[in-house]
């Protein structure tokens, strides 16, 4: 990489982390919703820690279950405002502002998904502290609660790069918080909230071929089992591969738009 | 796309901004609108250079395309020496760009906007500190330095953009409307302003839609209408071309007919404010108590009568048949005034 592209980045993504901060309102319910959520199943599922397949294969506690759940909800809420951030950059004109400075066109997206992935790291470090006095416990240890981390942080790159590209093409906010619901859909119809095996009909066909399902067990693994390299493989890899995606759909907006003014 | 010109090649010092049938359209089919049409323009360096027109004349358009940020349909430009399509980031690291339309970011302080901007321009971190802090005092906006932008008033936003275009010292300046929606006072600081860097060697090209502002600050001014230039060069000589005062008088309703008619006996009519007729008088100032009697002799009531020296309003005027909506201009008629007699006013501006 280029160093105006690294130096851009980086000021770009300091603003992009100071804007998040300084909207409490905005950020607020990325942290509340979550953990209200966990709350609520914990309440009122807690008899399904009597259930020795839960105990043995899913986990010791339903609080330790909704950790998980309650990070990615958390990650996907902001990286819904981070998009919808850009997409008021573009719609009030500071974009144009940027535009008309010799900045590196790449690092007013790369900015933004930058500042993204250190609120969602934030973010998790906030909920880990919360569970953990709350009674949850990340049976993988201190490189378990690094992997929840980092597969947190590639999630959060994952879809603020995805939306970011809706915020791109749109240059609308409300296209951007539009677009949330579908992914709370998703979520919904994962097992953030309720583990698989416990489904039927449809709803367990979706979650099954739902990859939030896959990318969310692989970060309850790191909370409910001893460090295994699978866990790596799903928390990891597969929120990686959509980032990948994401980012060049981001990019290649972003370029289209450019070109196209 | 843009053509090709050898007569672009010129000396950058010798013209900071040049262009040659720039045109701009948007839309396409039917719907095509075409924003700018093949405008020519050369801006001298040194010089403050006015862009007049109404709203939706194409100034914003032309400034956009001049900066970088939007492509020419045809035709082709240099800013500081550099083609705008070609070498659009050398052109961008050249030139001061403040846009009506571009936000300031109201999460941040002033400091940190205009750490940010050093950051982009590539300044060293001490040199654009100590330049941040050079620039917060010259628009005055030390104290306010660590608010955020949020709490700043039009008038602070507007010198801050002022002070982030000045970041990198650039050669020419771009300001799009710069005092629309300000203050009296926070305009006539702007204008300071920008008469200081002006002074101090920057070329500035700079949109309005407030006749009054081209005249106290442009050594040149060009009228755009309608996406194409009208007229163009000094305004002292522009206003001397359309000679004669324009006397605007309003009478009642019923009888507009009959005092145009009357009117028409002393010089053209021009266009002017709704519900007031003007005429050129082709023998100056003293054909005014004539007109006045006789509109007297003719039993027509004068609500309002207004002597104007010509004025870049008359300029517009005379060049494309109708009036700056809207414009800021203290030529405009200002309120209906009763009683008998009619009040008679005479006004003139002169650059100072």
């Amino acid at each position: 990489m280029s160093i105006p592209l690294v130096t851009h980045s980086v000021a770009l993504t300091k603003r992009s982390v100071r804007g998040r901060l300084r909207q409490p309102a905005v950020l607020a319910p990325s942290f509340i919703f979550p953990l209200f959520f966990a709350a609520l199943g914990s309440a009122s599922f807690s008899q399904l820690a009597q259930d020795p397949y839960f105990r043995e294969n899913i986990a010791s506690s339903f609080l330790n279950y909704a950790v998980a759940g309650a990070i990615l909800q958390g990650v996907l809420f902001a990286s819904t405002s981070a998009a919808g951030d850009l997409a008021t950059d573009i719609e009030q004109g500071f974009f144009e502002r940027l535009l008309a400075s010799p900045i590196t066109r790449t690092s007013i997206v790369l900015g933004r998904l930058a500042g993204s992935m250190v609120v969602g790291i934030i973010q998790v470090c906030v909920f880990l502290t919360i569970f953990t006095i709350a009674g949850a416990r990340v049976e993988s240890g201190p490189i378990g609660i690094l992997g929840l981390i980092v597969a947190s942080a590639l999630l959060g790159l994952a879809m603020s790069a995805l939306m970011a590209g809706l915020a791109i093409k749109s240059g609308s906010p409300e296209v951007v918080q539009g677009a949330f619901p579908l992914v709370f859909v998703l979520m919904f119809l994962s097992s953030a909230f309720f583990p698989r095996h416990y489904m039927s009909g449809w709803y367990a066909t979706v979650a099954d071929w739902n990859p939030m399902s896959h990318i969310v067990e692989g970060m309850q693994s790191f909370v409910n089992q001893d460090l295994q390299a699978s866990q790596f493989l799903r928390a990891w890899l597969l929120p990686l591969g959509i980032a990948i995606i994401s980012i060049a759909f981001a990019l290649r907006t972003l370029s289209k738009r450019l070109a196209a003014s | 796309m843009t053509r090709t010109s050898n007569s672009l090649q010129s000396d950058p010092l010798s013209a900071p901004i040049v262009a040659e049938g720039l045109s701009r359209s948007f839309g396409s089919g039917d719907s095509i609108v075409q924003a700018v049409d093949g405008i020519d323009l050369e801006v001298h360096p040194g010089e403050i250079f006015g862009f007049l027109g109404p709203n939706g004349a194409g100034k914003s358009t032309t400034v956009r395309m001049l900066t970088t940020l939007l492509k020419p349909t045809s035709g082709t430009a240099r800013v500081a020496g550099y083609d705008v399509v070609r070498e659009a980031d050398k052109v961008r690291r050249s030139i001061g760009v403040a846009l009506q339309d571009a936000a300031i970011d109201p999460l941040m302080t002033g400091r940190e906007l205009l750490a940010l901007q050093s950051v982009l321009y590539g300044l060293p971190k001490n040199v654009g500190r100590i330049r941040s802090l050079e620039l917060l005092e010259r628009v005055g906006l030390t104290a306010a330095a660590d608010r955020r932008v949020g709490t700043y008033s039009g008038g602070m936003r507007r010198r801050l953009d002022l002070a982030l275009s000045l970041v990198h010292e650039p050669s020419v300046l771009f300001l799009d409307e710069p005092t629309t929606g300000l203050d009296p006072m926070s305009r006539l600081t702007l204008w300071e302003e920008v008469r200081r860097l002006n002074d101090a060697g920057t070329t500035v090209l700079l949109t309005t839609q407030y006749l009054e502002e081209a005249d106290q600050l442009a050594d040149r001014i060009a009228i755009i209408d309608h996406g194409h230039i009208v007229r163009q060069g000094v305004p002292r000589d522009l206003k001397a071309q359309v000679g004669f005062p324009t006397l605007s008088v309003r009478v009642d309703r019923d009888f507009t007919e009959r005092a145009r008619e009357i009117l028409s006996r002393f010089g053209d009519l021009r266009p002017s404010a709704e519900g007031t007729l003007g005429v050129g008088l082709a023998h100056g100032a003293q054909d005014v108590a004539t007109v006045v009697r006789a509109l007297d002799e003719a039993g027509l009531k004068v609500r309002h009568l207004e002597l104007d020296e010509p004025s870049l309003d008359d300029v517009f005027a005379e060049a494309t048949g109708h009036r700056i909506e809207g414009a800021g201009s203290n030529s405009s008629s200002d309120s209906e005034e009763d009683g008998d007699e009619a009040p008679v006013r005479r006004r003139g501006r002169r650059r100072s």
